[in-house]
């Protein structure tokens, strides 16, 4: 269509277009009022061409690229392109109707025109605390259907002709626990949608159609990246299968995710079937999320400089069977799907581990691992309040090099909120403790990444907790000899009698007293190598640093270290010759 | 006799600049670096000063240097041995920190180098809430314990970050008063006291940062002040800081996270006031070497500051001019990748190899060798005749690296090259400027720096911008810069109150009491009464948000109708930054900031008068030169800066070259040559 354009100029736009969309980032990260967004950054922003590929996108967090593919192409199968007028704007978050990934997540899209021509649109989405629900932080670990979850949003107008639509803000502030914060948030998104519009209409004013035509360019190049690397590949077919927790007792363990990936030339296919069907809980995975998932394995593994945007997906086929957990029908509950979504690049790192040996990582902690605390407490005009984090784990290591501790992995990359920033704003919270967790990184010639123990106590009584997560019973796997990594947990330590009891992995609104303390723990990640070949070193050197319990020094890795005071050492005698376990 | 003098210590040249005030007259010297001791070549060339004026070194009156000991330390990760005091079930944070990956994508990456080594991050039971109260008092025995470990593990530096210190540092005050009793010879350094501020990590990495430069910079500090004093300078020394000012050597041992990264900040200073003898008051500067170029926004003749940035990986809360760093210079490397894109830079030739064109075995094609095929840098010698260059190996490297592996030829692919670098300038330029709110057209661009006045012009027209500045010397705008300073203080201290009329003595007695602090540290400076002054911020944002925006405060009485005044420029400065604002919205007031400034004495220099009948000079030349855009080369005269003459008015093309840079001019443009010997550049094309 386009017509060629040469390499310069693809750069200089290629520039201009990311820092449009490192600019709208910025505006909400800065100017939101939830926790999400301003603290851990849980927000995605795109520029996106007049056929509705996304062109530009900043690295945040992989897993709401999903969303910000979709939503252009549904705006135009409902209203048709030619009923879309400058100063319209739209906002979706249904995730079978053009939205994220959950309903938590609200997508807004703002079309530009240059006079009476689309020449390309600006896009945001950003996960909301509250949209409804039957739970504060309307994600549960229990809801039996979407009607659940939330206030649905298909596509549709929220602002017209260059004015807000009231009546659309209204109820939508209508249906959240924390209607000053919800406003705050969409103020922002709303206003950075606005100044990309601006950038993008100045940019065309300089460029004129080359602009357009470079966005199909640049399209076309991520594809022939995608596509060079793929050729390159041995062919064949490469397999793995990953299991998900499962989700309570009526959904037990193991739900499998499989994944067939197939190279022929320089096509690439995903075939998950074979994976486990839907269920009646909130671990769906949205269609647009596990073309997500199958993106951000594709760029971490093919290349990771090659431009974010719609031709990575282009370059793949992706066969996800109607009615399994990776695609599910309507109204499949889907709202901590994250927790699944992230077993996909698993499995998908698990199959094509033979033909990366230099580049891939075993399993991370592989999950999203979410505390909610919800509770009466007025902040601002807010009558609730809820707090919502999300806590790293350990992350996978390599032929090269250990897995780092306490980050997060795969689709999700958010900050952590600094502990003095929650106690200022949620002041019934108070920290005990947030440290990495001895020995949940697996054994290795590398080490798997360490988890995280974080405590929480509660200040007030009748505060309802949601914990979220997975991996507390299939361990993140190792790869070449190395032992997989610790499995997550969460715990509560009651107030009344100090007992400790050990909670589920889907933890919905419990009731906590005050005084109670919740503890979490997070998975860490599997080894790669032989643990025995890690130099005994570096195992008294994990010891130091309390990675690595002096028992599992010698049970794991065969190095028996000594205490002399406070300091340790490798007792060589003791240890003698490792490799025979 | 009275000479100031102000030294740049750069990785190959210690660049001098020397003013003497009864003749008013300003010169610049060079020297090579002394990179194992900088200040070798400090002494060296202070000497050499000295005895080209037949001075003594008591007619010394200032003398001020920018120093790149902390700097090196960080890279070269040979910072003390040091350990952490924090809050008992938090020994990891520094490890945690924010707890992302450094990369979505890259499976690889990993995080910054640990600063504390094994087992050095110690804990003690204490706590701290929100509101200063203790939740659980200090354990002071355990406290004892962990400082004779620390002692006994040989650490020659502590670092003390406890939760909530910034609301009550009571705790914090107390683990120093234990390091003193057990450990007196330990630096130490206590977040309460460097950074009082809220975000544990942030706080507890700057606190870190510090203790991990802090003997190193004694050290330093110690033997240069023997070194001054040892060839008869009675001055005390001054070191430059990240926020463009100037303090006493002694000072910075204390925080020497305030030099760490001071570099180029005394380069913006220098700017700043070019900015004023031009009547410029909205400047870019566009500082661009050889792997780097360093770009920032200076309002009113005032360089922005920011609060935090990254160092070396962490996060050091320290205000800083703003200035962004991207790596592109004229060692840039430009490639064909496997999507067939042309790309340039990051990756750097340095130095050695460098360009290809240098002939010291380089086969990659730089941003130089694109500037020396289209004839905009001269084919034969650079660096005002000091080095020889090799066309036919600058061709060479583009054809085969570049040309043979894409649809471009030789000129195309230079030409691209220099068009693929200016649009990274352009993106850092539009960060610093149209993604704040500011309309970069209203900008001049001033270019300093060995390769910015080759780019700026093209820059300047791909963002609309109608002026250029050249200063007389762009190689030394930070030996300048160092004559320019003035002594400043930033103190900082957090306290969330609402912006409403009741709180304002609260308020008031935050400054004061801050005003009180700063009037100490320049006691200590010995600044006069006369000499000095004060600047008040507050950080403020809406109820709800998390991130602030500095807004400056009036001096003087702190009463309701000025927090409406101020509460209105925030509102101003939402609306520009955010693209909204919320007048009816609470404004909650988080950081209280006040500069504590001591003015010095400054050059005065003064212009000469314009001769604009005077005859334009002889070309010393004419080169084929290939502009951006165009197809063909143009015949070009080639002018030697030295020839212009103030008043006159040269028209482009032209390429106009001197000892440390190369101006190209391309048609359309014309040079005014003004009263200081600077040059104006606008862009007269209808």
């Amino acid at each position: 269509m386009g017509k060629k354009i040469d390499t310069v100029t693809v750069e200089v736009l290629r520039n201009l277009l990311m820092s449009i969309s490192e600019e709208t980032f910025g505006i909400i990260v800065r100017s939101a009022y939830s926790t999400n967004m301003k603290e851990r950054r849980d927000v995605c922003t795109a520029v996106i061409d007049p056929d509705g590929n996304s062109v530009a996108q900043v690295e945040s967090l992989a897993v709401l690229l999903g969303s910000m593919l979709g939503v252009v192409p549904k705006i135009y199968e409902k209203f048709g392109r030619e009923n879309i007028k400058p100063g319209d704007m739209f906002i979706a978050n249904d995730p079978y109707h053009g939205g994220g990934n959950h309903l938590p997540d609200i997508v807004i899209a703002a079309p530009a025109f240059a006079g009476e021509k689309l020449i390309g649109w600006i896009a945001n989405i950003a996960h909301h605390s509250d949209i409804g629900g039957k739970v504060p932080g309307s994600t549960s670990g229990d809801a039996d259907s979407l009607f659940q979850e939330g206030i649905r949003i298909p596509v549709i107008r929220i602002r017209s002709a260059g004015v807000l639509e009231q009546s659309v803000m209204d109820l939508l502030l209508d249906n959240t626990r924390v209607p000053q914060e919800r406003e705050g948030d969409l103020t922002a998104q709303i206003s950075a949608n606005l100044i990309g519009v601006e950038r993008l209409q100045e940019a065309y004013a300089r460029y004129g159609d080359t602009l357009i035509d470079c966005m199909t360019e640049l399209v076309d190049y991520s594809e022939r990246r995608v596509r060079a690397v793929v050729a390159e590949l041995p062919d064949g077919v490469y397999s793995y299968t990953d299991y998900v927790d499962g989700c309570g007792d009526k959904y037990p363990d193991p739900l499998p995710i499989h994944v067939s990936v197939t190279v022929e030339g320089n096509n690439l296919t995903f075939d998950f079937t074979g994976t486990a069907d839907q269920i009646k809980a909130p671990i769906n995975v949205p269609y647009p999320c596990t073309q997500a998932a199958v993106f951000f394995a594709v760029k971490a593994l093919m290349g990771d400089d090659i431009p974010a945007n719609e031709g990575i997906n282009r370059a793949v086929t992706l066969i996800a069977p109607k009615g399994c957990i990776v695609n599910p029908t309507e109204p499949s509950p889907v709202g901590a799907q994250i927790d699944c979504e992230q077993r996909i690049p698993d499995a998908i790192f698990g199959a094509l581990a033979p033909i990366f040996p230099d580049t891939i990582v075993t399993a991370g902690n592989g999950a999203c691992t979410t505390t909610i605390l919800a509770g009466d407490g007025a902040i601002g005009t807010d009558s609730v309040f809820i707090f919502h984090e999300v806590i790293a784990g350990g992350g996978g290591a390599s032929k090269h090099q250990d897995g780092l501790s306490g980050v997060q992995v795969n689709m999700t990359n958010t900050s952590n909120m600094p502990i003095e920033a929650t106690e200022m704003e949620f002041t019934k919270i108070l920290a005990r403790k947030y440290e990495l967790k001895t020995d949940t990184g697996g054994a290795g010639e590398m080490r798997g990444g360490l988890g995280i123990e974080r405590e929480l106590e509660i200040l007030q009584d009748n505060v309802l907790y949601t914990g979220l997560g997975d991996r507390h019973k299939f361990h993140p796997w190792g790869l070449e000899g190395g032992l997989p990594g610790g499995t997550g947990a969460f715990y509560r330590i009651s107030a009344e009698d100090g007992s400790v009891t050990q909670m589920g992995h889907k933890t919905t609104s419990l009731p906590l007293k005050k005084g109670d303390v919740i503890r979490v723990i997070t998975p860490g990640a599997g080894g790669y190598g032989d643990p025995h070949k890690r130099p005994a070193e570096k195992v008294l050197r994990d010891v130091i640093e309390g990675k690595v319990s002096v028992e599992a020094a010698k049970d794991q890795y065969g190095v028996v270290i000594g205490r002399r005071g406070v300091s340790y050492f490798v007792d060589e005698s003791a240890t003698g010759a490792r490799g025979q376990k | 006799m009275a000479y100031m003098i102000g030294v740049d210590v750069g990785g190959t040249f210690t660049d001098f600049s020397v003013f003497e005030h009864e003749s008013g007259e300003l010169f610049h010297y060079k020297d090579s670096s002394t990179p194992a001791d900088p200040s070798k070549a400090i002494i060296q060339g202070v000497l050499a000063v000295l005895a080209m004026k037949k001075a003594k070194a008591d007619s010394v009156s200032y003398l001020a240097h920018g120093t790149t000991v902390g700097t090196n330390a960080l890279i070269e990760k040979k910072g003390a041995k040091l350990g952490l005091i924090t809050t008992k079930g938090f020994k990891d944070l520094m490890e945690i920190g924010n707890q992302r990956r450094p990369s979505l994508y890259n499976l690889q990456a990993q995080k910054p180098f640990p600063l504390v080594p094994s087992g050095l991050n110690c804990t003690v039971t204490e706590r701290i809430r929100y509101d200063g109260t203790v939740d659980t008092p200090l354990d002071e025995e355990e406290t004892r314990q962990v400082v004779r470990y620390l002692k006994e593990q040989q650490v020659v530096a502590i670092a003390v970050c406890t939760l909530f210190s910034f609301v009550n540092p009571v705790h914090e005050l107390r683990i120093e008063e234990i390091i003193r009793e057990e450990f007196p010879e330990a630096y130490v350094t206590i977040s309460s006291k460097l950074v009082p501020e809220f975000r544990e990590y942030s706080r507890m990495s700057t606190t870190v940062l510090n203790s991990y430069l802090g003997p190193v910079m004694k050290k330093y500090v110690n033997n240069f002040r023997n070194s001054v004093e040892g060839i008869g300078i009675q001055v005390e020394p001054y070191v430059t800081q990240s926020n463009g000012s100037i303090i006493s050597i002694k000072e910075t041992v204390d925080c020497p996270i305030k030099t760490a990264v001071s570099g180029p900040s005394a380069g913006v200073i220098a700017a700043a006031y070019i900015g004023k003898q031009c009547q410029a008051d909205k400047i870019i500067t566009f500082d661009m070497g050889g792997t780097s170029a360093d770009i920032s926004l200076i309002e009113n003749y005032t360089p922005q500051v920011s609060n935090e940035r990254t160092v070396e990986g962490y996060p050091a809360r320290i205000p800083m001019i703003n200035i962004i760093t991207i790596g592109a210079g004229g060692g840039s490397i430009a490639k064909i990748d496997d999507g067939g894109a042309l790309k340039v830079g990051p990756k750097s030739a340095g130095a050695t190899p460098g360009p290809a064109c240098y002939m010291r075995g380089g086969e990659n094609p730089c941003v130089t060798d694109a500037n020396i095929v289209l004839g905009k840098l001269n084919q034969k010698k650079i660096l005002g005749g000091r080095m020889d260059v090799d066309l036919e190996l600058a061709k060479k490297a583009i054809q085969t690296k570049i040309c043979d592996k894409s649809d471009l030829n030789l000129q195309q692919a230079a030409n691209g090259i220099i068009t693929v670098v200016n649009s990274n300038m352009v993106r850092a330029i539009r960060s610093v400027s149209v993604e704040k709110g500011y309309d970069v057209r209203e900008f001049s661009l001033m270019a300093f720096g060995g390769a910015g006045p080759l780019h700026a012009c093209e820059v300047a027209k791909e963002l609309g911008m109608k002026e250029v500045l050249i200063p007389p010397h762009p190689g030394t705008l930070c030996s300048l810069g160092l004559l320019l300073a003035d002594t400043k203080f930033d103190l900082s201290r957090t306290m969330v109150l609402d912006g409403v009329a009741e709180n304002v003595p609260e308020i008031a007695s935050q400054f004061e009491s801050m005003t009180a602090q700063g009037n100490g540290l320049l006691d200590k400076e010995g600044v006069p009464q006369e000499r000095r002054r004060f600047e008040y911020f507050l950080d403020m944002r809406y109820q709800r948000q998390n991130f602030e925006i500095c807004i400056p405060v009036p001096a003087g009485e702190m009463t309701a109708a000025v927090l409406e005044q101020v509460l209105e420029s925030f509102h101003a400065e939402h609306k520009r930054s955010y693209g909204y604002c919320k007048k009816d919205a609470v404004v909650q007031i988080v950081n209280y900031r006040v500069s504590a400034i001591g003015i010095i004495d400054k050059p005065d220099l003064k212009p000469e008068a314009l001769r604009p009948e005077t005859n334009l000079p002889d070309p010393i030349a004419y080169r084929q030169v290939l502009f951006q855009g165009q197809e063909y080369y143009v015949k070009t005269p080639v002018y030697r800066r030295e020839d212009f003459v103030p008043g006159q008015s040269i028209p482009g093309p032209c390429i106009c070259e001197q000892m440390d840079t190369t101006l190209v001019v391309p048609a359309g443009w014309v040079i005014h040559v003004d009263g200081y010997h600077n040059l104006k550049i606008h862009d007269e094309e209808k």
